[in-house]
This record gives C-alpha cells, sequence and structure tokens, in this order.
C-alpha cells in the first residue's frame, strides 16, 4: 500500500527531472560554458520541457542506458561502415550496383519505435527506408546481395532493449 | 604545428573527402534512390570527421560538444529527409533503376 502510493508519486516526477537535468545540460553547451545568459536559459529550459511534455508525455517506456550505450556503439560503427561502403561504390571507376526492394516485417510495436528505426537505417550500410506500411517496412537496398534482413534485425534488437520495447515474435 | 593541429588537419581531409564521394555519388549513381543512400551515408561522415577536427581547436568542453550537437542534428535531419524523400518518391511511382541484364 505504502510502496504503491509512493510509486504514485514519483511516477510524474522523475521523467520531470531527468528531462530538466537532460535540457539544462543542452543549454550548458549552448551557451557554452557561459553563465551570464542563464535568464534566457532558464526561460528556455522551462518551454523545452513543457513542450517535451506535450510531444512526448511520459509514458510506461523508458530509455535504458546501457540500450543507448549499446544502440550508440553499434550505430557508429556501422554508419562509418555504411559511409565508407558508399564512398568507395561512388569513386570506383565501374559503378557496381545492384539495388532492389525489398519488404520487412516488423517486430517493433507501432509508433515512435518504428520510426526510429526507419531513420536509423537510412544511415547503416546500404539501406534506405521508403515508406512504412501496416506492418511492414519498405527497403530500397543497394546491392540485393546483403544481408539485409539480418541487418534490420539487429537494429531492431538495439532499439527495442533502448526503449525498452518488447519485439512480437514473427 | 603540435600533434593536436596534425590530427585535426587529417580529420579535416578525411571529412572532405567524404563530402567528396558523396558529391561523386550524387553526380554519377542513376536514380533518385541510390543517390539518397550516398548522400545521407556519405555527407554523414564527411560532416562527422570535419566536427571532430574543428572540435580538437575548440576553445572548451562545452563549445566542442556544441559542434557535436550540431553533428547530430544534421545527422536526424538528413535521415529524416532521405526518408521522407524516397517514401515520396515512392508514391509517385518512381521505379527504381535496375541494371540491364549481361550476358553470363
Amino acid at each position: 500500500m505504502r510502496s504503491a502510493l509512493n510509486n504514485a508519486r514519483e511516477y510524474p516526477v522523475k521523467p520531470l527531472i531527468r528531462r530538466a537535468v537532460l535540457f539544462t545540460a543542452l543549454w550548458w553547451i549552448l551557451a557554452e560554458g557561459n553563465f551570464v545568459a542563464w535568464g534566457v536559459g532558464l526561460v528556455s529550459i522551462m518551454l523545452a520541457l513543457a513542450t517535451s511534455l506535450i510531444l512526448l508525455p511520459p509514458g510506461p517506456s523508458r530509455l535504458s542506458l546501457t540500450g543507448l550505450a549499446g544502440f550508440l556503439g553499434y550505430f557508429l560503427v556501422q554508419s562509418l561502415k555504411g559511409g565508407v561502403q558508399v564512398a568507395l561504390m561512388a569513386l570506383r571507376p565501374r559503378l557496381d550496383l545492384r539495388p532492389a526492394v525489398v519488404d520487412i516485417p516488423l517486430r517493433l510495436p507501432e509508433g515512435r519505435a518504428r520510426v526510429l528505426l526507419a531513420i536509423t537505417l537510412n544511415l547503416l550500410p546500404g539501406t534506405l527506408s521508403a515508406g512504412l506500411e501496416s506492418r511492414h517496412l519498405r527497403m530500397h537496398v543497394l546491392d540485393e546481395r546483403s544481408p539485409v534482413e539480418t541487418e534490420v534485425r539487429k537494429t531492431e534488437t538495439h532499439i527495442a532493449r533502448m526503449l525498452g520495447l518488447p519485439l512480437e515474435a514473427r | 604545428m603540435d600533434i593536436l593541429d596534425l590530427l585535426s588537419v587529417v580529420l579535416l581531409i578525411v571529412g572532405a573527402a567524404f563530402f567528396l564521394a558523396g558529391t561523386m555519388g550524387l553526380l554519377r549513381f542513376p536514380d533518385v534512390y541510390t543517390r539518397l543512400h550516398a548522400l545521407a551515408k556519405a555527407d554523414n561522415l564527411g560532416l562527422g570527421f570535419t566536427v571532430l577536427g574543428l572540435a580538437l581547436q575548440a576553445p572548451g568542453v562545452a563549445a566542442g560538444l556544441k559542434l557535436v550537437l550540431v553533428w547530430l542534428l544534421a545527422l536526424a535531419a538528413s535521415a529524416t529527409l532521405s526518408y521522407l524523400i524516397a517514401r515520396r518518391a515512392f508514391a509517385k511511382g518512381i521505379v527504381p533503376w535496375k541494371p540491364e541484364e549481361r550476358e553470363p
């Protein structure tokens, strides 16, 4: 009973504090560590906080920090690979492109997780998202011989872990 | 010229090389989809390396992080835009380019 009450009271406060800290850090970066402009900063932080609460109300899914680190590491390595690969393709004397369009069934729940997946894939090797259907992601791939589905599955898993979302079995 | 300056120069040159490659892709690739691949992915690294090279010269931690923030925002914008352009192209019925079948 007591813990339930505590939880009920804590629930909206924690995400609020986390976001306030994040926006304060962002302001510190924008002001380049200068403390003169903190009046404007305080107003900006409050406005950012209000906007974020309207656009993205705190929900049941919460960001996992280890998941975020895993996602960022994966993203950095893979996007580096993607950039190098496409740069070499563009500079090669003879173009060797084998594009194809593939539809991949999604396991992430509907909403921002899917959008994040679609957008992330644009920077990963050889994949370009071109449409989110009800349960499928339409993708344009640069090389039909590349293991696209494996890449999507890995990215999907990282996003699910980061956002604390379940993956539907297929 | 100390080691930090040298590292900056190397990173900036690598960044410029990726921008060049992205532009080559834009000019040489056959259709809107393949061009989007080249622009989003190569320019992401071009800006990334440029930002790293500049961050080494930044007057403080906050200024350096600000450059990284610029990179992150540009990254989010280019990834989102290429998705929107590709989706629109498909909706308009633009057929992706295919290599012609060659004799084996």
